[in-house]
């Protein structure tokens, strides 16, 4: 029993002290981005004296708005299409994988998983060069295209079981293929659907190196990590103002995450167990 | 009656077939679009990397040549990339050490019986949603004027050096970052492992005086080894290829320290016009990647026949 509690204590301090380092940078952020040069240099953890909010101000005066709603905008229209597409071509796949082409197309797209982003990162900023895509709707098209391989992998699994006879079933009450598809497989895809919707979401919004490599050349075009990263340049030794910044730009997501936690944790991992 | 009977059967037998090519048109319509989009940004991109790995262009010359496997002899000649190709393999293992300890030890905590619980799961998940790209900042920015400040405040000489500021430091400083950002998710891949331990496996082993450390080797461990395996592609995946928490946080530096292989591609194709010559590093990790994705498909098969 003593041993017990012993344990139990060890366990609870070392669960504090982790819960304290994940915490330690989030509460410097929040509380630096309050607080003036002059109060912040007298301790960096008390807290704020008053609310101050001349540090996002210096932000938002900034692209800030722009670069928000075009993070916004390419993740809304990206999964818009992915969550179309994917369930599409996973049924077709699925319902035919007897069928040399379906095979093919699956096997083909599956291949993707060798490929690092490095390898196209350089011949994509040409390729969409020449086809004058070095703008949002280029990126939302290598979104869409790099989101297949793990989503179809994923959706095909998860068809595996649900069984055929409904096919059958529909289309014996006079369905075609398309209405199968609409009225009866898709809804039952939802759970798949919702994992990879979070998988891909977090993902896209949170990327860096497409928009680096695809939109640096102009502000308005940039996402919100861009426009973090070129912040840099705009506070300077103003740390208050950056770390206003680093908030403004985690704000979305701290309140995303504290509304549907449960569904991004499972839609993350679920992502990587399957 | 005969030749009524097999035209009519061939002319059913007719009918059928052109309804089930129909169909599979229409299934075949449901692949073209993003069939179409993934050989346009996907398929044809890689291929053109692989062409271009054999030619000497700079990026924006209009003309190039073609030098067959040159680059490839050069990169390993290129003290540059053997260092960052040291850097990167350095990172990767103390990563994925730190992250696979940390990631087990939390999970077997937030698996016990615990007060608090969800919370404590939402505080350590929480780090697995930001971009690195702002934790790579927010930690720059605490490497170099909070630590410092408090480095000497109280005197000690350690802290008062920016760590990211050091060539033989900088390296530590972006694994805490990333082991900060990246214990959350490998942490719910093994409790998800965990949970499949059947409970009454523990109660019989107790009963029989197994110990704590005992029951965990011989019982807990068993059930985990899929989950580590998933782990461990993800991270040195991860690893492999590491960007962003280096471009946020030394930019490559001091010197090129940090320069790991993803950021020495970058460098060299967009900003230093050796775009053929970039390709080839970046055929490399091709290489690299690939076989470990295929270990992790051989090992996927394998978990499938295990489990019929």
């Amino acid at each position: 029993m003593k041993e017990n509690t012993l344990v139990r204590a060890i366990q609870y301090t070392a669960l504090l002290v982790g819960v304290f380092i994940v915490m330690i940078p989030v509460y410097l952020t929040i509380n630096l981005s309050f607080k003036t040069q002059v109060e912040s240099a007298q301790s960096f953890f008390a807290p704020p004296s008053g609310l101050y909010f001349g540090n996002f101000a210096s932000v938002i005066k900034g692209k800030f708005w722009i670069n928000l709603g075009n993070s916004l905008m390419i993740t809304l229209v990206s999964m818009l299409f992915i969550m179309v597409l994917i369930p599409m071509v996973s049924f077709a796949i699925s319902r035919n994988m007897k069928h040399g082409y379906f095979k093919f197309v699956f096997y083909f797209i599956l291949a993707g998983i060798f490929v690092p982003f490095q390898v196209i990162m350089l011949p994509v900023l040409k390729h969409m060069s020449n086809l004058h895509l070095l703008n949002q709707l280029g990126l939302i098209l290598m979104y869409i295209a790099l989101s297949f391989t793990q989503g179809i992998f994923l959706s095909v699994g998860f068809l595996k079981n649900v069984p055929i006879e409904l096919d059958e079933a529909s289309t014996i009450d006079g369905c075609g293929i398309w209405q199968t598809f609409v009225r009866i497989i898709y809804p039952l895809m939802l759970p798949i659907i919702v994992t990879i919707v979070t998988l891909n979401s977090l993902w896209i919004w949170n990327d860096f190196q497409l928009p680096l490599i695809l939109l640096n050349r102009s502000p308005n075009y940039w996402t919100l990590p861009l426009f973090i990263y070129n912040f840099k340049s705009d506070y300077g030794a103003n740390y208050n103002v950056a770390f206003a910044g680093f908030l403004l730009t985690m704000l979305p997501i701290i309140l995303l995450y504290s509304v549907m936690q449960r569904h991004l944790i499972s839609g993350l991992t679920e992502g990587a167990l399957k | 009656m005969e030749v009524i009977r097999t035209t009519q059967t061939q002319l059913a037998r007719k009918k059928r077939s052109i309804l089930g090519s129909k169909k599979m048109l229409v299934y075949v319509m449901f692949t073209i679009p993003a069939l179409l989009l993934y050989i346009g940004f996907f398929f044809y991109p890689t291929l053109m990397g692989f062409n271009y790995s054999l030619t000497n262009w700079d990026g924006m010359a209009r003309t190039y040549k073609y030098i067959g496997l040159d680059n490839y002899l050069a990169i390993f000649k290129d003290t540059r990339f053997l260092h960052s190709l040291g850097f990167t393999f350095k990172y990767t293992l103390i990563v994925v050490i730190l992250k696979i300890t940390l990631a087990l030890g939390l999970a077997m905590l937030l698996t016990t019986n615990l007060r608090f619980r969800g919370l404590f799961r939402s505080i350590y998940f929480f780090p697995a949603v930001l971009s690195l790209i702002t934790i790579g900042l927010i930690f720059n920015e605490i490497f170099l004027t909070i630590l410092p400040a408090i480095g000497e405040a109280l005197g000690i000489e350690a802290l008062s050096r920016n760590i990211l500021g050091n060539k033989d430091t900088a390296l530590y400083g972006i694994i805490i970052a990333n082991v900060w950002h990246g214990v959350a998710v490998p942490m719910v891949i093994f409790m998800a492992g965990l949970a499949s331990v059947p409970k009454d496996l523990h109660e019989a082993a107790t009963i029989d005086g197994a110990s704590r450390s005992q029951r965990f080797v011989s019982i807990t461990l068993p059930f985990l080894i899929p989950m580590l395996n998933v782990n461990l592609v993800l991270i040195i995946k991860g690893g492999l290829t590491v960007f962003d928490s280096i471009v946020a946080m030394t930019d490559g530096g001091p010197g090129t320290s940090t320069e790991s292989i993803g950021f020495l591609i970058y460098r060299h194709g967009l900003l230093e016009n050796k775009f053929g010559y970039a390709t080839a590093e970046s055929i490399f990790i091709f290489a690299l990647i690939a076989l470990i994705s295929f270990v992790q498909m051989k090992w996927l098969s394998k978990k499938e026949v295990g489990q019929q």
